[in-house]
């Protein structure tokens, strides 16, 4: 994929160039996807909604008074999404408070926890793809311990005589399958709500 | 910007200032963005599958399966001969297999676990084509077990279902047959088949 500059593409769009957004939009999708998915708590569907309210604002940004450092567009756009995260918090704080919580359960859409279980359920198959083809205990054990109980990298490797490069090794070999069965599988989110959800 | 600061920005032990260098960084560069994501959902993942039962992180090394095959199959066999010689000859059956993608004329009904919901669905009346929507594997067979909750909080497995096969990878579709069922609270449990899994809990009312 061609790298354009954010200097450029600010430009770009100022001027009026439609296939500017479409560019921007891909290439800050996936910077934003992480951000966001660190603030929301697992609520993919929030997550989606808060990626393409941040590309919205950014491009509207653009179209209209544009930046004073258009070099610095990248971390305008991270910061846009940080404060949209800590303004949904805020209101779903709010929300908590003010509403009765019966009301809420009755009022809760079910298609947004389908959207949840989803995402979810992604991740988890090809975790458990993962697990099935590591053949020995030893890796499946560092796993958890490295990413479940958060244990120093450092600790498991004297606890089960490892050096660290092979530690770092079969971590590599691991992250490498995981993210080559999602990719395989082709688990988007939208093929799984096609399957019949 | 290297994995060891991909694992420290996922694991969450970055300063604030840190992370937020991190995420400008993250938004510029897509490509090591989507390496980030990937060690985010592979944690989250790891996570999911953990909170049914940690026993496939810790499952021994593959043993000589044959044997117990053999085992089981002499144990099944012996099991199937007095089943049926005890049974009735015409069980009456609530809980049958759905037929995924096949056209039900009856009521249909979704079982899902809502994160926050009280909601108890309420089962229609006739045979009521059910879609439990979940987190299965598409490779194992599910048991389900349909309780009934009793006045006096006992609660009584009046029907049971072992097979079943999941219709999608979030989905798992079984018939319940109103008819038989005394009005009151049910749980339908579902759990993986040969594993330590804890079953998941779905519950509706029959009217």
């Amino acid at each position: 994929m061609d790298f354009v500059p954010c200097g450029e593409l600010a430009r770009r769009i100022k001027e009026g160039d439609v296939s500017a957004e479409g560019e921007l939009i891909r290439q800050f999708e996936p910077g934003l996807r992480v951000i966001l998915r660190r603030r929301t708590g697992g609520d993919h569907c929030l997550l989606e909604d808060l990626v393409q309210e941040t590309l919205l604002i950014v491009i509207q940004r653009l179209r209209g008074t544009g930046l004073e450092e258009p070099d610095k567009l990248a971390a305008f756009a991270a910061q846009t999404a940080r404060n949209l995260a800590i303004a949904s918090q805020r209101k779903a704080e709010r929300q908590r408070t003010d509403l009765d919580s019966d009301a809420t359960e009755r009022n809760a859409d079910p298609s947004r926890s389908v959207v949840t279980v989803a995402e979810d359920v992604e991740a988890a198959l090809a975790v458990r793809a993962l697990l099935r083809e590591l053949p020995q205990a030893r890796d499946r054990l560092m796993l958890k311990r490295f990413y479940l109980d958060d244990e120093d990298k450092e600790a498991i490797c004297k606890e089960m005589q490892l050096s660290e490069a092979a530690f770092n090794q079969a971590l590599s070999r691991a992250r490498r399958r995981f993210r080559q069965i999602l990719e395989e599988r082709g688990f988007a989110k939208r093929d799984l709500l096609s399957l019949g959800l | 910007m290297n994995q060891q600061q991909i694992e420290q920005y996922v694991a969450g032990t970055m300063t604030e200032a840190e992370a937020e260098a991190f995420e400008d960084y993250c938004v510029a560069n897509p490509e090591f963005a989507r390496q980030v994501e990937f060690e985010q959902r592979l944690r989250a993942g790891l996570a999911q599958v953990a909170r049914g039962s940690t026993s496939e992180f810790v499952r021994a090394e593959p043993p000589n399966y044959w044997k117990y095959a053999a085992a089981a199959s002499v144990v099944l066999l012996l099991g199937a001969a007095v089943f049926s010689w005890r049974m009735p000859a015409q069980p009456s059956q609530i809980l049958t297999a759905g037929l995924a993608g096949a056209e039900h004329a009856g009521a249909s009904m979704r079982l899902a676990l809502v994160r926050g919901s009280g909601n108890v669905p309420r089962l229609p009346s006739g045979e009521v084509r059910v879609e439990i929507v979940g987190l299965f594997d598409p490779e194992s067979l599910y048991s389900i077990a349909l309780d009934h909750f009793g006045p006096n909080r006992n609660i009584d497995t009046v029907d049971a279902l072992a097979g079943q096969k999941p219709a999608s990878p979030v989905t798992l579709e079984i018939v319940v047959d109103s008819a038989q069922l005394e009005p009151g609270t049910y749980s339908l449990r579902v759990r993986r088949q040969s594993s330590e899994e804890e079953p998941l809990e779905f519950r509706f009312y029959k009217p």
